[in-house]
This record gives C-alpha cells, structure tokens and sequence, in this order.
C-alpha cells in the first residue's frame, strides 16, 4: 500500500508492526533498523505530517537506545510538529538523561518547573539528573508496572561528598526559588520537595535525621490538615527507622493545632496523625488501652464533627468520614489481640451506622465486606460487594474483594454470575480489541496502536483471568458430581480436561499479569491469600503492603497450574474406576484401562510437583497423616490440594484396599477433628474451619463419590444380564467392593457429622442468636465503649445540629437490625452447607443400596 | 503536587479509588479506548507522589465545539482542556453532560464559569435527565453559545452523539 500510494499512515502500520513484534518477542532488534530505515527514506523524500508519526519516530529511536538521534530529529524542523511546549520539553529531558547529558537535562527540567512547579514527577527527574542517577528509567521502560514501587531507588556511591553537596545545594536553591515564585497558591509540590532533599541527605549518610523529620512537621503544619498529607509522605516515612517513626508520630501529636484552629483543620490534623500512625506500623505497637482510648476520643470527634456536614448534599463526602474507617481499623486490630468478639461486633456497627448516614462511601463498604466475610455473613459480604457498583473494568481491578471468599463458600448461584460476569466482561473486551486497535491506526493515533496491542496483551495475560475460566470449569464439577450421568455431561463440554491441561503446561513459561489494585484492600487482608486475623498477632511483624504482594506471583501460578490438572483427573479417575469393580468382580485383576491409568498418575506426579513434593514423598506424607503419625497441620493451607491427591491417588490403584482405608482414614480424621475443634463455637468465631469444611465436602469428597458412582455403575446388571446377576447375589464380593462399601459406610457417617453440627447452629433460634450478639456489646468497660458514645450522641442529637437528613439517618438506624442482618446472613450459609451435605447423604444412601446387591 | 499527562490505557488499571466513588461512572471498555483512539490530547489524568490516580478528564471534538464528560485538581484539568480546545481547535465554547441530581458537580462547574444551557430528558442509562452546561471560548465574542434554551430536549434532538 505505501508503494503504490506513498502514504505516511501506511508505512507507519509496518513500523508499528515491526515494533510491537520485537516488544512482544524481546527479540529481533534488527528488524528496529529496518524500520528506521524505512522512516528515514520517507522523511527525505516526503518528510512527515503527523505530531504521532514523530512520536512513533522518537520512540523506536529510543528503543535502540539512540538517544542522541532522537534529540536531533527533535530539535530538527520535524520538532515543530509537537505544539505543546511542555510535551516536548519532557521528551528533550527524558533523551538527554537517557543519553547521559545530564547537566542538559537538568537545564531542561528547570524549564519544566517554572512552567509547572507542582510537576512532581519532573521533580524527581530533575534530582536524578542531578545526582547522575539512572535508576528511574527502569520504571519507564518496564511496562509490567501498574501499580510502581512508591520507594525509588537512589544512587548515590558514585558522587564525591563534594558533588554531592554542591548537587543538593543546587536543588534546594531551585525549591527555594520555586516556594517564593508560588507563595500565595497552595502548591504543595515545592513544599514537599524540600522532604525529598532531606531524605536523599539521609539516604547519603549525612545523619540528617532530625531535619528529615523537621521538614515533614513543617510540611504538617502547613498541609496536615488535608486528607493528602499522609499518602504525600508515605514514601518518606518509609526510609525512617521504627524508633524515629515513633518520634515523629509524638511531634505531630505536640504540634498539632487543637486551641486556635477550626474544627476542620483539628478534624484534618487528628485524622492525618491517625493514618501517619497506620502508616508506619506504629499502631500495632500500642498498647491495648491506649488503643481503645484513642478509638473513643474519634468517636467523640466524629459527633462532635457531624454539624459541619449538615448543609451538605448527600452525594458529597462528609467532614470526619475517615475516622469511622479508622477507628474501625482499630476495632479490627483489639479483636485480634484479645480475640473479644466484642470488638468485631463493634467494627459492624461503627460501619454500619456510618452507611445509614451516608450509604455512598465505598471505603466503609469495602471494609464491611471483609469483617462480613470473616465471620461468614457472606450473603451480606455479597450485598456490600454489589454495593460498589463493579463492573466493566473494575471487575478486574476489585473482585479479588470478593472472589476467593465465594470460591470458598457454598453460594453457587451468586458465585456463578460474578464468574460470568466477569469472564463476559474480559472475552469482550478481547473481542473487539483488534477494531479498537484499527480505530486508533485510523485517526493516526500510531502511539495508541502499540499501547492497545500491549493493553489487551496484559488482560489476556491476567492470573485473575486465567484462574477465573479455571473456577468457572471446576465450579459447574461441583455443582454436577451428584450425578455421574450429568458430570459426564459436564466433562464433555469441557473437552474432557484437555485444553487445561495444556493451560496447566504452559503455565511454567507463562507470563502472568497482576493487574488487581490491592491498594484498596483493608490492613489485615493486603491480599486474598493472607489473612493476618486467622493467626496469632504474637507472630506478626509489621510489613508494608507492596511487599506482601511481591511473594504471591508464584503461588498464584502453581495454583493455577493445579486447579487446571483437576477436570482431567476427574475424567480420568471416572474411566479408571468405570472397569476396575466390575473387572475384580470377574477376573480379580487391578482394572483400569492401562493408558487410562498411566496419564493419570503422569498428572499425579504433576500435581505434587506444584505442591512442592514429589509423588512419592506425597504419598508418605498423606499414609502418615492418616495413620496419625503426622498432623494435618503438615497440610498447611493446601489442605484441600492434599486431599484431592489423595482422592485421584486412590482412583489410580483402586484394587489396592489400603488405599481406600487410607483415604477413609484421611477424610475421617480432616473432618472430625475439625468438627471437634468447634465444638459449639459460634460461626463468629469458627467460619474459617467452616470453609474448610465446605471446600472438602465439595471437592475432594465429591471427586471421591465420582470415583464411587463409576464403580457401582459399572457393577450394575443391564439388560438381559439382570437374570444372571440376580445369581450373582450368593458369590462373595471382591476385595474391592468391600473397600467401595466401607468407604460409602464412611463417608456416610463423616458427612452425617457434618450434618449435625450444621444443623445444630441452624436450630438455634435466632432471635437467641441475636439477643447473644447485642448481649456482647453492652458493656461497662473495655469493649462496646466507642458504640456507647456514637449511641448517646444519637440519644442527645438534634435536628437544628445535625440538618434534617443525618438526623433522619441518626434515628431510624437500629442496631438491633444491623445484628439480625449478620445473624440471618450467617444462617444462609449454613443453611446452603447443609443442603449440599444433605444432597451427599442421599447420593451416598443410594450407592450404599446400589453396592448391597454386589 | 500533580503530574498532568496523557492517560494511557494501565491508568484504566489504576483509577479505581476514583471510579469506586458512586458520582462516578465507570463505562464499558469502548468508551475509554475510543476517546484515547480519537481523541488522546483531550484525555489527561492526573498523579500525585507515589504515581497515585487523583482524577482524569476525557475531552472530544465533534464540529466546532467540544463535549466534555469528566478543588483545584478539577480546576486544573478543565483549563487544560479548556487551553486545547481554545488555542489549537478554536473551538467557539466547550460543553458536558451532568446527570441532573448530581449538584455537587454541578456547583463545581458553575463555579468554573460554566451555565445550565439545556435540560436533555432521560439522557442517561435509568431515565435521567442530564443537563448540558457551557462555557464560551474566546472566539464566541458575543457568548452567543451560550444563551440557555427556554425548553428541554430529547436525545435525538442532539445535534452530536
């Protein structure tokens, strides 16, 4: 096409071409210069028109790392073509770096900032040419970061202390300068470069630390009481040592304003102390009383606060709407060291009240959802969830609030649309991406061309994604595995397991992309796989939370890599177990189809892989723990994992007896000492167990009654054969058909067990239940103090303080309906668990029956 | 401290505390990759330390006027666009839509020099009715652009989409 018509938009289509594919290929720089070439001859011959096509231009010469050429083109007569001047300055700075002219590119960032001196990211990149340190362009070239490191990387080892010095002084003339020249705005960004400059001098040596700190307080006393200070500072709070943390928390807390200053600047200044506290993990290190102490005191801040809202329209944010998150995030941080649920309850109401108020804050709803969750009112974890409104692309950056928990659960229905939901979402988008992509080309917008590409590249590319189409196939498993007939059904649609399979292959070379904001996320989930409130705070160490989502990429993909082996091992363990019984009934052979069996265990030994183990220290491993020579804790939490081994390990040697007394043994043992460890707990206080419960029951338990469904349909008379099987009554059974028997005996009476402690916490009445959850919070001391003081603002508030519509808000709240919300929500879980324990009973009675005639 | 550059297709990646807030809607995936397809200098988002998502403005150009959807941060974007529009496409004034309940935005863009120039019944998905507001740019000298309907209008009396 540029042949024939010579048109730019043609030959940029083939450079875009050949850059996406040396992008997406990290390899083929040669083909870079091809496309260079190409552009040369063009610009010779036609030069260029479009400000996109000199972009494209720019950037393939920076792909080279021909940074001086680039400068040239720009400074050159093509650079006219990009108007902003601010545009093109950032590029000039951004090449001279690159290029290592740093005394140029210092020049040019000056320029930035006296045009726009809040730049902050200019800001930085100032100080990195001035200090001769590149490490900020690893970010620039590192499209893997959606969320970057807020800690940046400085280099310093390679400057004399005399450069260094001359250097800083440099900066902080340029920030003095910049402070004057924006005096009378509420520019932040000179303000808080001068905290940079400390912190580089303290990152260098010069044990500059009470300055450090002074240029944080001053930054406070001039911007504390907004809600941007904490984030603005986050960075610089992280260099400080924990001692120094903990003096600055205490120079805050003397600075602050509280006798000439307005209710909303002590209202900012006490809710920046409070996150400044969070922040740097000092509030762990409080004592329980101070603690509570400091709950109560924002409490009273809060009523007090309440009347500056009054005029508000009910779609704006409120004065001191933090300080119910915050106290809330205390409350959470008791319950834990003094495991009183007290605390908890408290955290519900706190929220709740606060969404009676205001129903749109979404941080209130986030926080609702998890505390909800870990006491197991999932239904109304659901509702809050939905609440947020999450769709589109939000489906992939916020579900993980939600997703593992229903994964978990036995709310099928509500899990099956959020899965589909989501995955329509995604397919969709993948879909149309390509039309986008050729819009973009179109309209000559060649920078987006690539950025598209790429884009879809990382969506298709999401572990959330790829586990979710996993999720999805296993959940439709569990729904069926009651009826082999309909499993069969199921396993057909899914190409019997092959395509996972291969997923699951291609897993270990596979990139996986992390594109969920676990920003969001509360304090003691930073993310789904950890929950700090199911272990002992006696453990905990304080980590930020960037650095908790660092370790996850691998156990993510070998869970994948796991999940994905199941379908198949559910076929196969099927068609291993469709021949065995009836074969041992007539021949005592091992049965089983022998390819049939051999990639079974091909995939038994993968599996264990991902677990860490090999196939035959597995299979030591789960004897041992059957035979009480190890506890399940050896498990950890991949539990259900070993359980499923156990259950295809089973389903590959069927004639072997010891096996299914093993695997009895196993389930026998996982499930009862649970059941005896929550005894007559609460679910308040035992939800984590009740997953597990509910994970076994519906997997590895469902799996095993395939495998058991296969055998006793196979042992079934048909047809003309029924007279002759009608004989068959007298012969003794096989080996196998006794261990088949014993197995259903045991699985029958193992989920009858289960049975009964569901249906004991169902038969509570539950008006009982509730009275015992406000009972908790009617207390004189410790616990229920921070309910008791929002409860007697309610009691004394006045419409003519608070405005017509909190007042409203204030009085028709009821804590009584918040306690029977989250009793009612518990009891629909259990209730779900124990119909599906139910439909197992009946599914086991019927191949008890069925194997009586064997 | 605010970076304001033009948004790129990660920032749909990274705008959630923004788009969680209930006043904002988060639209399907080709709405976004339209406007950055077609439009990129008019979509801008702006960053604070720690590259944190503050807010974004996503601008388009249709005839000789400009449509808009999308403190001080607001302030900022809006004059950014407002700059575009004026000094590159000579535009005659800008306009958005804002869904008619939605009075804090509404305030907000008052106080940015912006009038209620009609009411365009059920424009938004739910039946609302959403109101066109307008500022004039410097080449409507006699702010003609901006003399309010007397009556509301439908959808398909919409002179653009």
């Amino acid at each position: 096409m540029y042949k024939l018509a010579g048109e730019e938009r043609f030959l940029l289509w083939a450079v875009c071409s050949i850059q996406l594919q040396v992008l997406c290929d990290k390899s083929g720089e040669k083909l870079l210069l091809l496309a260079e070439g190409l552009l040369k001859k063009h610009i010779a011959s036609h030069s260029m028109h479009e400000p996109e096509a000199l972009m494209v231009y720019i950037s393939l010469l920076e792909q080279q790392s021909k940074y001086n050429d680039a400068l040239e083109v720009l400074s050159g007569n093509l650079g006219s073509l990009l108007v902003i001047e601010v545009d093109k300055l950032r590029i000039q700075g951004r090449l001279l770096a690159r290029a290592r002219d740093y005394a140029a590119a210092v020049d040019v960032y000056k320029k930035i900032l006296e045009l726009s001196p809040d730049d902050w990211e200019c800001f930085l990149q100032y100080l990195g040419c001035l200090f001769e340190d590149d490490s900020m362009w690893k970010y620039f070239d590192d499209t893997d970061q959606i969320h970057p490191t807020k800690n940046i990387e400085c280099k310093f080892s390679h400057l004399t202390e005399e450069m260094f010095d001359s250097r800083i002084s440099s900066a902080s003339e340029l920030v003095q300068k910049l402070q004057r020249d924006t005096e009378n705005s509420n520019l932040r960004g000179p303000h808080l470069a001068e905290i940079e400059i400390e912190k580089r001098k303290f990152l260098y040596g010069k044990k500059n630390d009470s300055e450090l700190l002074k240029s944080l307080l001053q930054y406070f006393l001039k911007f504390g009481h907004l809600a941007c200070y904490a984030s603005d500072v986050e960075a610089f709070l992280q260099v400080l040592p924990p001692h120094k943390m903990a003096e600055f928390v205490g120079m805050l807390v003397e600075n602050a304003d509280s006798v000439s200053a307005s209710a909303t600047t002590v209202l900012g200044q006490t809710t920046t102390i409070l996150k400044v506290q969070e922040l740097t993990g000092n509030v762990f290190e409080l004592p329980l009383g101070e603690i509570e102490a400091s709950a109560v005191k924002l409490a009273k801040l809060y009523c007090q606060n309440l009347p500056l809202s009054k005029d508000l329209d009910p779609q704006e944010s409120m004065f001191g709407e933090e300080l119910l998150s915050l106290i809330s995030n205390m409350l959470v941080q008791l319950y834990w060291r003094t495991r009183d649920f007290c605390y908890l309850a408290e955290a519900i109401m706190v929220l709740e009240l606060g969404l009676s108020i205001r129903g749109h804050v979404w941080q209130y709803k986030i926080l609702l959802l998890h505390i909800y969750s870990y006491i197991g009112a999932l239904p109304l974890a659901f509702e809050r969830y939905k609440a947020l409104d999450v769709k589109n692309i939000l489906t992939e950056t916020v579900s993980h609030h939600i997703l593992c928990q229903m994964l978990e659960s036995p709310m099928w229905v509500d899990l099956n649309n959020l899965l589909q939901d989501y995955l329509k979402f995604m397919d969709d988008h993948l879909k149309e991406s390509a039309d986008l992509t050729f819009l973009a080309y179109r309209h000559r917008n060649y920078s987006k061309v690539i950025e598209f590409v790429l884009f879809k590249q990382r969506l298709q590319q999401s572990n959330q994604y790829e586990a979710a189409r996993v999720e999805a196939s296993l959940l439709q498993l569990k729904q069926n595995a009651d009826s082999i007939e309909e499993e069969e059904r199921v396993l057909e649609n899914l190409k019997s397991g092959v395509q996972l399979v291969e997923l699951s292959n291609e897993m270990g070379s596979r990139t996986l992309r992390f594109n969920e904001d676990m920003q969001t996320r509360p304090w003691w989930t930073p993310c789904p796989e950890k929950n700090y409130l199911l272990g002992s705070f006696e453990d905990f160490s304080y980590c930020p939370k960037e650095n908790v989502n660092k370790d996850r990429e691998e156990n993510v993909k070998r869970s994948i890599q796991r999940k994905s082996l199941l379908p198949r091992m559910v076929y196969l363990s099927i068609q291993c177990s469709a021949t065995a019984l009836k074969e041992s009934l007539e021949t005592k052979g091992s049965g089983g189809d022998l390819k049939t069996c051999e990639e079974l265990k091909s995939l038994l030994e993968e599996y264990t892989k991902t677990l860490g183990s090999s196939f035959s220290d597995a299979v030591e491993m789960i004897t041992e723990i059957s035979q009480g020579a190890r506890t399940f804790e050896t498990l950890g939490s991949d539990l259900v994992d070993w359980l499923n081994f156990a259950v295809f390990w089973n389903a590959w040697s069927l004639s072997s007896q010891e096996h299914w007394h093993v695997l009895n043994l196993l389930f026998e043992r996982l499930i009862l000492d649970r059941i005896k460890s929550m005894g007559s707990s609460q679910m308040n206080s035992c939800y984590s167990d009740v997953q597990v419960l509910v994970q076994i029951i519906t997997e590895p338990l469902a799996w095993h009654s395939l495998v058991i469904q296969a055998c006793t349909r196979s042992s079934l008379p048909s047809g003309k054969k029924k007279k002759k099987a009608q004989h068959s009554d007298h012969l003794p059974s096989s080996p196998m058909s006794q261990a088949i028997k014993d197995s259903i005996h045991s699985l029958c009476s193992t989920v009858q067990e289960v049975s009964n402690w569901l249906l004991n916490q169902i038969n509570n009445p539950e008006d009982d239940q509730v009275e015992r959850f406000l009972t908790t919070l009617k207390r004189n001391e410790g616990p229920g103090q921070v309910l008791g003081v929002l409860e007697s603002f309610i009691a004394s508030s006045e419409e003519s303080e608070v405005g017509s519509r909190i007042f409203e808000s204030l009085k028709t709240w009821s804590k009584a309906d918040s306690a029977r919300k989250t009793v009612t929500a518990q009891q629909r879980v259990l209730r779900e668990f124990h119909q599906i324990c139910g439909s197992k009973r009946k599914l086991l009675e019927k191949l008890k029956q069925q194997m009586s005639h064997v | 401290m605010t970076t304001i550059r033009r948004f790129s297709c990660n920032d749909l990646l990274r705008f959630t505390s923004v788009n969680l807030d209930h006043l904002t809607e988060t639209f399907n995936m080709s709405f976004y990759m339209t406007y950055l397809a077609r439009w990129p200098d008019y979509f801008h988002v702006a960053e604070a330390p720690g590259n944190r998502v503050m807010g974004y403005i996503m601008g388009k150009v249709e005839g000789q006027g400009e449509s808009w959807h999308g403190q001080q941060l607001a302030k900022k974007l809006m004059n950014l666009l407002e700059d575009v529009s004026d000094k590159i496409d000579k535009a005659y004034f800008v306009d958005l839509f804002v869904r008619a309940s939605n009075t804090p935005a509404i305030k907000m863009y008052e106080k940015l020099g912006y009038i209620i120039y009609r009411r365009v019944l059920r424009y938004y998905s739910g039946e609302e009715d959403g109101l066109d507001m307008r500022k004039a740019l410097s080449r409507d000298v006699e702010k003609k652009s901006v003399i309010p309907l007397k009556r509301p209008i439908t959808p398909d009396e919409l002179e653009y989409d």
